[in-house]
């Protein structure tokens, strides 16, 4: 089975309480995400803890992605 | 994705045998909300434990004063759980939680099911037990990340 990746996302630059999601891929730096109804890019991405069986637990920093165009 | 599908992919029952999953995923039932609606009540009491399918939902705290007001505190999005505190302790819901997208859709299972499937298979019952101890510890990290 493929890795599934826990990550808690944290938004920089409002005050957004982040969220939690299983994701397929690995997300990178310059990626978007949808954190609800709005979409977010993504600034960095850190292992938080190691992995365990087919679960990778990942911590990303994201900031609003219309604060740059990127959206 | 049908149930088996999403059960393999949440973290609660990372270690279960595939007869295991098989047996959860009888006990599942769908409920789908639309945004906004409550499925949860802070201080209620709960029988049922929730897995996000698909969409988000809102997980809101009622402050210990009234001044405080409700906050936001996480999102959960797919493969999330929530509900596992009232069934760990049978105590009341410690938050409120809302549908926040559309479509949102939750697997719920009843605490009664649950706990029958644990008893009666301690493998089943000491893995998943493990895994609610782990994603409880994964959203107090978050929530140290964010300082919410």
């Amino acid at each position: 089975m493929a890795a599934i990746y826990k990550v808690s996302y944290v938004v920089s630059g409002e005050a957004h309480p982040g969220a939690i999601l299983n994701t397929g891929r690995r997300p990178k730096k310059g990626d978007l995400v949808t954190l609800g109804t709005r979409p977010y890019q993504v600034v960095e991405v850190i292992d938080l803890i190691p992995p365990r069986g087919e679960f990778r637990y990942l911590h990303a920093t994201v900031k609003p992605a219309d604060s740059n165009g990127a959206s | 994705m049908d149930h088996l599908d999403l059960l393999q992919s949440v973290e609660l029952f990372e270690g279960v045998t595939q007869d295991e999953l098989k047996l959860l995923a009888s006990i599942c039932r769908v409920q789908n909300y639309p945004p906004g609606e409550v499925i949860t009540s802070q201080g209620e009491s709960g029988d049922e434990i929730f897995i996000v399918q698909q969409g988000f939902v809102e997980v809101i705290r009622s402050g210990l004063t009234p001044e405080a007001g409700p906050r936001t505190v996480v999102n959960l999005g797919e493969g999330q759980i929530f509900g596992e505190m009232a069934l760990v302790d049978h105590g009341p819901r410690s938050a409120t939680i809302k549908a926040a997208s559309n479509p949102t859709s939750v697997l719920v299972i009843m605490r009664e099911d649950f706990e029958r499937a644990c008893e009666q298979n301690y493998h089943l019952g000491y893995i998943v037990m493990r895994n609610i101890a782990a994603d409880l510890s994964f959203k107090l990290r978050h929530r140290n990340l964010t300082g919410r």
